[in-house]
């Protein structure tokens, strides 16, 4: 149903053009002007009556009485707000595979192999002004895959999603996921280490120990090799190499965690090593030691105020943003769930509910802070000139319950754009009466019964907390 | 092993205590007395607005509303300036109270009963009115819940609840307030804890769930007997005594329709097995679920069954689905004229949310009146205790409170609250640890 | 004629004898003729009327002006149109059966693959590897003759397939083989032709568990091998001084791939599948091939671009259930994804993609040519089609000096029709297998499966545990090929049966969650389907061991 006519035009065009090309040749979006509306710039405050023109996927300015060439697409804003396109820093929406729970360490998986840019999920986040995800690993694993930052552009192929400039990044985990505290014992069944917190260090420990060395073997051999030629070079490993990117800085770490001692227990492995955590991720009990993780220079990226799930989830309050705010932490809102990512508005608005941040640093929470914790602050997660056109229209005030997204815009396309939505649900329902009378679609006489229908698996990576509906 | 085992003992007593509810109030029911909100703005819900009036409370009743009621002598009083007064809002689909922490501390979890039968397993016999969950849920203005039993086909009774209170019957709005049948469904898995495995194709799962649908019919028609049995010898003490049976006794009023149904239903083709099997039964069904109402608008109408919808922040019930389809779900209902009220549909944790499930259906069609209906008095009417609960009226149950602005706004604050015309502190496990942490230097 | 008949005689037997040297021994009698034919030549024009001779298993002519040597056998091809013999470009022909799976199946990539996963892959002796991840395995070590699923495509006029390994990441090498002979070594035309991969995560608990640690597997596995290599060429150069090398038949095995020497066939579907699998190929410079391609079509520039072919099924997606009103109406993106499919060779062909026809572990091979005729409805000119059995296989193959044509020196692999091969009431008359004519069983023999006893229908089942009551229960069975699918009901609960496999033989197997005394516990059947009846045994995990009868009760649906 979400298949926008933009994709099907797409199609036409993507399949004459392999996908770098296409990103290339790919005509510049249309110029869109947006007239008198009230622009929340993130940076600058709230705008009055304010206009903002977008050009060449970028907002080219943002002023009174702007000009736009002729065959600009101008938009009357009277009324409306121009907010900066959501950033949601923990999601699993478009992965076909979260998890390779196997092993204790699986940095050598990717998440970027596991895209599927059909997600019909991406469409309803982009209708809750959602532009930008962070594609996480789930958390089976002390240490776990590489993430991928994509930009929502649905109905186009899986290489246009990337983020261009993103920081590269990983998945930690530590607490009862890592420890399977919710899988029972199996007779007969070897259980994975660790089933502790003291074992979750010890297996961090061990593979920056590893990495370490690894690293040591090959400048070695880089060195020896330059006087010797018959040398066999180190074997190249997959696992310890985004650990060698990390001792480095090249590569960000996003921790899943819940309570006080694990967030302080990566802190100080993280010291002794000599690499930074880029986000504590949950990080539920973060608020009890606020100024540990304030003082390591990370970030936090949260939920807003669930709670009670879990053991690990008992202590959290939803004055978590609030109090790590005030500590001085770069604290998001995420959602890890595809339902939550479309009302991530509503989650920001509540840590000006609890715990009385201003409005300014509410908004950061779903902008401009999990663009500094992606490395992508400098393209996206403020209006203001030059920054990629990555906005929403919302009909409303977003921290109003009682708004919702008249238009998205990635890059400067609408990806989103309610009225076109609802004006194409009877072309739908068109298409599927005529699709379903074509012969490989018409219901067999002797066949078997349909499947039962089945529910629509989780996409948390908690799973447990998809608490039982009563 | 031995020592393994104690230790198990000492790790589980240690955390039962941790998991308590330090609120100041803990183990102290407030008072009663005489209460006037002055000044306030008043959203009586069931009567116009009034910009600017005084409402008295005594013994937990709302004695007087109105813009030229006077304050009576001794009464406490609360300046309302610039604040706005609600009745309290009512989450009709919730199990608070019956489970702490869902994962990995099932000594908390009271939810559901062995065995597929339980119409006499009480709600309200095992909600503890101490768990931390009641005072984070009030304290953001939800005031009463129905608490519902889960799992199984007949899961039990619910119980419609206060979240004030030392004791369950302090709490107890109505102790019985709906048996809860889990209506076999179709697809998305079973129903809830102890809910069954479906099998793969379509055909067999109907033929299964009809077997299930048979067990549950057994059982009302044998407790119809029963009460038929009972009371032909009340009148007529020549006949044989029958045998008292504690768990036909209590399917008596719901058999013969004097008390309401509530089948939990999802799918369009749910709902309609559940009014079918009302229908044949003559039962008196409420729809917990809904998610597919909006396609069931005529019949629900038609037969005027009431739904408490539960998934407005659901995702769409299948890919091809508008994206707001659920969202507006509400607003479909409203306009086809069929009786609705909403829940979050969460064991606990998230019923505070509540007001943001109603303000959402508003973004999307719903008149924002209607939305505060929706967390108000329709719950209240579809659980027949609208005499007494979801609206300002004199006579009625003193739950109200009062906000600093429109009351299913995010950023709105609750100033005061009042429970059975119990001042509350606005205080919370959550609130506690806030204070506890917030200034750690 | 008797003396022929008699040298006929001696030759077979011999043949039965020396069946690897049984070449020169047929010379003699092998000399056909197909005259007054139209002939079908793909790499030339079409001859209206003409012969084909055959001798010593080549074509040794072919043209209007050929006339029948008088040795040759005269088969007179009046009415009769004289084609190369098809070629199925993916199979798992003449391959021994799968074992069941030893567990739980879900997760991976589309449909192709989960239907990969219920099979066993074959294990190379002494690998340093897990089964699965086993590049070293082939084929033409487990190839056997005969068989009817090798008939059923002779039936048709597919005289050459590709047969690959039947599951895992590295699946290991295929080979191609002409579907006559007594012994793998007449069959074998090429082997290896390819190394293949498909994406099906380990389920024994082990490191590759999802598709995510597939694809982290084969990468290592690569770099490993390219390390490999490197050792091998250092060591070879100083041997003294150098530790040597282990020995890893695994990389050993992915060196030539490494080296684009030797063909990469991946199986991917949707239009991610193929630019995931487009990506990988691209990272290691490999010779790619796709094979399945439903959705290529949507990335046919780049595999355009990339040269790189698609194995293109023709097992095109088809709703098989009837209707039910209480079921969801299917999703709009299945309903779309049924048409376009009919689609993808005909977009292909436009935007210049090689590729190859094959049959998709369809269960009914004798929809084969309806398929083809349907993409041909579909916009695929009929040329083209023919060119997609024959000389695009070879070509992508690497067997274009053997096969795909009619072409004097090639194998002499014909099929031959009463009307045009795509026409719905065409008729294989004829079919030549190197140069040797097959009997054709009439095509009422069905398909694979056919013969076959299925197990599908309503079961009662007695079960008998030590120490306690018997128990019946409920079973309903589904059976399409050697996929079972099934639930149970009755005082054990009800679930959905996994794990579950049904032979050719009358094996069947399969795990489901029971209740027993309020504790959900795996029970696995396995039993043997004789007179109408399952008996078997039945492991519940935790209690004693039992048996169980299963008698039917109702017929399949």
């Amino acid at each position: 149903m979400k298949r926008v006519i933009s994709e099907l035009l797409f199609l036409a065009i993507v399949t004459t053009l392999p996908i770098n090309a296409a990103r290339a040749q790919r005509p510049a979006a249309p110029e869109t002007l947006i007239r008198n509306a009230t622009v929340l710039t993130v940076t600058r405050g709230t705008l009055q009556n304010t206009d903002v023109l977008l050009r060449n996927g970028k907002i080219a300015a943002i002023g009174k009485n702007l000009n736009a060439s002729a065959n600009a697409r101008v938009i009357d804003g009277t009324g409306k707000y121009v907010m900066p396109g959501i950033i949601d820093c923990h999601s699993h929406s478009m992965l076909d595979t979260i998890n390779e729970g196997t092993l204790a360490v699986t940095s050598m998986v990717r998440t970027e192999d596991m895209l599927n840019p059909t997600d019909v999920d991406l469409y309803r986040e982009l209708a809750g002004g959602v532009t930008t995800l962070n594609l996480l690993h789930g958390s089976a694993n002390p240490i776990g895959g590489l993430n991928t930052v994509v930009k929502i552009k649905y109905g186009r192929p899986a290489g246009e999603f990337l983020f261009p400039g993103a920081m590269p990044g990983i998945k930690f985990a530590l607490g009862e996921n890592v420890k399977r505290s919710s899988q029972p014992n199996q007779p007969g069944v070897t259980r994975r280490y660790p089933n502790t917190r003291m074992g979750v260090e010890e297996v961090i420990r061990d593979a920056f120990t590893r990495a370490r060395d690894y690293k040591r073997a090959w400048d070695e051999y880089r060195e020896a090799s330059k006087r010797e030629k018959n040398l066999i070079p180190p074997r190249r490993d997959l696992q310890l190499e985004p650990l060698v990117e990390i001792l480095e800085g090249k590569r960000y770490v996003h921790a899943h965690c819940y309570i006080a001692s694990e967030i302080l227990m990566l802190i100080s492995l993280a010291d002794e090593f000599g690499f930074k955590i880029k986000t504590f991720q949950h990080v539920l009990e973060g608020y009890k030691v606020a100024k540990e993780i304030a003082a390591h220079g990370a970030g936090a990226s949260i939920f807003a105020d669930s709670w009670g799930y879990k053991i690990e989830a008992y202590d959290a309050i939803p004055y978590n943003a609030a109090i790590m705010t005030r500590a001085g932490v770069v604290v998001s809102m995420n959602s890890d769930s595809d339902e939550r990512a479309r009302r991530l508005n509503i989650e920001a608005a509540k840590a000006m509910h609890w715990g009385d941040l201003t409005e300014e640093q509410a908004l950061k929470l779903v902008t401009l802070n999990p663009a500094i914790q992606l490395g992508i602050q400098e393209r996206v997660g403020s209006i203001d000139v030059g920054k990629d056109a990555d906005i929403a229209i919302w009909n409303g005030h977003p921290f109003s319950v009682y708004s919702r997204v008249d238009t998205t815009f990635v890059d400067g396309e609408v990806f989103f754009d309610r009225e076109k939505d609802l004006a194409r649900r009877p072309e739908l329902a068109k298409e599927r009466a005529a699709l379903e009378q074509a012969e490989p679609n018409r219901p067999r006489t002797q066949g078997p019964s349909p499947q039962t229908p089945r529910r629509r698996p989780s996409k948390h990576e908690d799973d447990d907390m998809e608490v039982e509906k009563p | 092993m031995r020592t393994l085992l104690v230790l198990v003992i000492c790790a589980t007593s240690l955390f039962a205590q941790q998991i308590g509810n330090p609120t100041t109030q803990d183990g102290v029911t407030p008072p009663r007395g005489t209460i006037a909100i002055r000044n306030a703005k008043i959203v009586t819900v069931s009567g116009p607005d009034i910009e600017r009036g005084t409402i008295v409370i005594r013994d937990g009743k709302i004695e007087a509303v109105g813009a030229n009621v006077s304050v009576p002598a001794g009464a406490q009083t609360i300046d309302g300036a610039g604040l706005s007064v609600y009745p309290g809002m009512i989450d009709a689909g919730t199990n608070m109270g019956l489970v702490e922490v869902p994962q990995g501390a099932n000594g908390t979890v009271d939810l559901s009963e062995v065995g597929d039968l339980n119409p006499n397993a009480k709600a309200i016999i095992a909600v503890n009115p101490h768990s931390a969950h009641i005072a984070v849920t009030r304290v953001e203005g939800i005031t009463s819940t129905l608490t519902a039993p889960t799992g199984g086909l007949i899961s039990g009774q619910a119980a419609l609840i206060n979240l004030l209170g030392t004791a369950p019957k302090e709490m107890a709005v109505v102790p019985q307030v709906a048996l809860v049948i889990n209506y076999p469904r179709l697809g998305g898995g079973g129903g809830g804890f102890g809910g069954f495995q479906q099998p793969a194709n379509l055909a067999d799962t109907l033929t299964a769930n009809e077997r299930q649908v048979d067990q549950i019919r057994k059982m009302l028609r044998d407790a119809e007997a029963y009460g038929r049995a009972q009371d032909a010898y009340a009148k007529d003490k020549s006949l044989p005594r029958p045998d008292r049976n504690v768990v036909l006794e209590p399917l008596v009023p719901y058999v013969r329709g004097q008390q309401p149904v509530i089948f939990r239903a999802d799918r369009e083709a749910e709902i309609r097995g559940a009014l079918r099997f009302a229908d044949e039964m003559k039962l008196k069904p409420i729809i917990l679920g809904g998610n597919d109402a909006w396609k069931v608008v005529n019949l629900l109408k038609e037969k005027n069954v009431p739904v408490i919808l539960t998934g407005v922040f659901s995702l769409p019930q299948r890919e091809d689905d508008a994206y707001d389809s659920l969202y507006e779900n509400a607003a479909k209902l409203q306009q086809a004229g069929v009786r609705f009220c909403i829940s979050t549909g969460d064991a606990g944790p998230e019923v505070r949310n509540l007001a943001q499930y109603a303000g959402m259906a508003a973004a999307f069609g719903l008149s924002k009146a209607d939305a505060v209906k929706a967390v108000t008095l329709y719950p209240a009417q579809i659980l027949n205790v609208a005499d007494r609960l979801g609206s300002i009226e004199v006579g009625k149950m003193a739950n109200l409170v009062v906000t600093d602005g429109d009351l299913l706004e995010i950023r709105t604050r609750i100033r005061y609250l009042l429970i059975d015309g119990r001042s509350v502190v606005l205080s919370s496990r959550h609130t506690e640890l806030n204070d506890a942490f917030k200034n750690r230097k | 004629m008797p003396k022929i008949r008699s040298r006929l005689v001696v030759a077979s037997a011999l043949l039965f004898l020396f069946a690897g040297a049984s070449n020169a021994q047929r010379s003699a009698i092998d000399t056909y003729a197909i005259t007054n034919a139209r002939i079908v030549t793909v790499s030339g024009p079409v001859i209206e009327r003409g012969t084909v001779v055959i001798r010593n298993g080549l074509i040794a002519a072919a043209g209007a002006n050929v006339t029948a040597p008088s040795d040759a056998r005269v088969i007179d091809g009046t009415g009769l149109t004289v084609y190369p013999g098809l070629i199925d470009s993916y199979t798992n022909l003449a391959l021994p059966e799968a074992a069941p799976s030893p567990s739980p199946g879900g997760g991976g990539g589309g449909g192709f693959f989960l239907l990969q996963q219920q099979q066993r892959p074959a294990a190379g002796p002494n690998s340093t590897q897990p089964v699965g991840l086993q590049p070293e395995v082939m084929v033409e070590d487990v190839i056997r003759p005969g068989g009817n699923e090798i008939e059923s495509s002779r039936n048709i006029g597919i005289t050459t397939a590709l047969t690959s390994p039947r599951s895992g990441i590295w699946m290991g090498q295929s080979a191609l083989i002409n579907l006559a002979g007594e012994s793998p070594q007449q069959m074998i035309v090429r082997s290896p032709v390819a190394m293949h991969v498909g994406f099906t995560p380990l389920r024994t608990g082990q490191y590759p568990g999802s598709l995510l640690g597939v694809f982290a597997a084969l990468r290592q596995m690569m770099l490993d091998a390219q390390r490999y290599r490197d050792s091998l060429q250092v060591y070879e150069r100083a041997p003294r001084g150098t530790r040597r090398p282990e020995t890893d038949r695994s990389l050993a095995a992915l060196i030539p791939v490494i080296d684009g020497r030797m063909p990469v066939v991946m199986l991917a579907n949707s239009e991610r599948e193929i630019s995931r699998a487009l990506d990988l190929g691209a990272e290691f410079k490999l010779k790619l091939i796709i094979a399945g391609g439903r959705e290529a079509d949507r990335v046919a520039d780049r595999l355009a671009k990339q040269n790189v072919p698609v194995l293109l099924s023709l097992n095109l997606p088809r709703r098989t259930t009837a209707a039910l009103p209480e079921a969801d109406p299917e999703p709009l993106r299945v309903l779309r994804e049924r048409v376009e499919a009919q689609q993808t060779a005909a977009k292909l062909a436009k935007a210049g993609v090689r590729f190859a026809f094959q049959s998709g572990s369809m269960n009914n091979i004798s929809e084969l040519l309806g398929n083809a005729r349907t993409t041909i409805e579909n916009g695929l000119q009929v040329a083209d089609a023919v060119r997609a059995f024959t000389i695009w296989p070879s070509q992508i193959l690497g067997v274009q000096d053997q096969l795909g044509s009619i072409e004097v020196g090639k194998i002499a692999n014909l099929t031959v029709t009463r009307g045009d091969l795509f026409d719905r009431n065409s008729r294989v008359t004829n079919v030549f297998i190197d140069g040797r004519p097959v009997d054709l069983r009439p095509a009422a023999a069905g398909g694979p499966g056919a013969g076959r006893s299925s197990v599908s229908g309503t079961w009662t089942v007695n079960i008998k545990l030590e120490g306690q009551a018997d128990q019946s229960i409920t079973l309903t069975l589904q059976q399409e090929g050697e996929r079972l699918s099934g639930s149970i009901s009755g005082p054990l609960g009800a679930g959905e049966i996994s794990n579950a496999s049904a032979s050719n033989t009358g094996e069947v197997r399969f795990t489901v969650s029971v209740n027993v005394e309020g504790q959900t516990k795996e029970a696995t059947f396995t039993g043997r389907l004789a007179n109408n009846e399952i008996r078997g045994n039945v492991a519940i995990v935790g209690s004693a061991p039992g048996t169980f009868t299963a008698t039917r009760s109702g017929q399949p649906n």
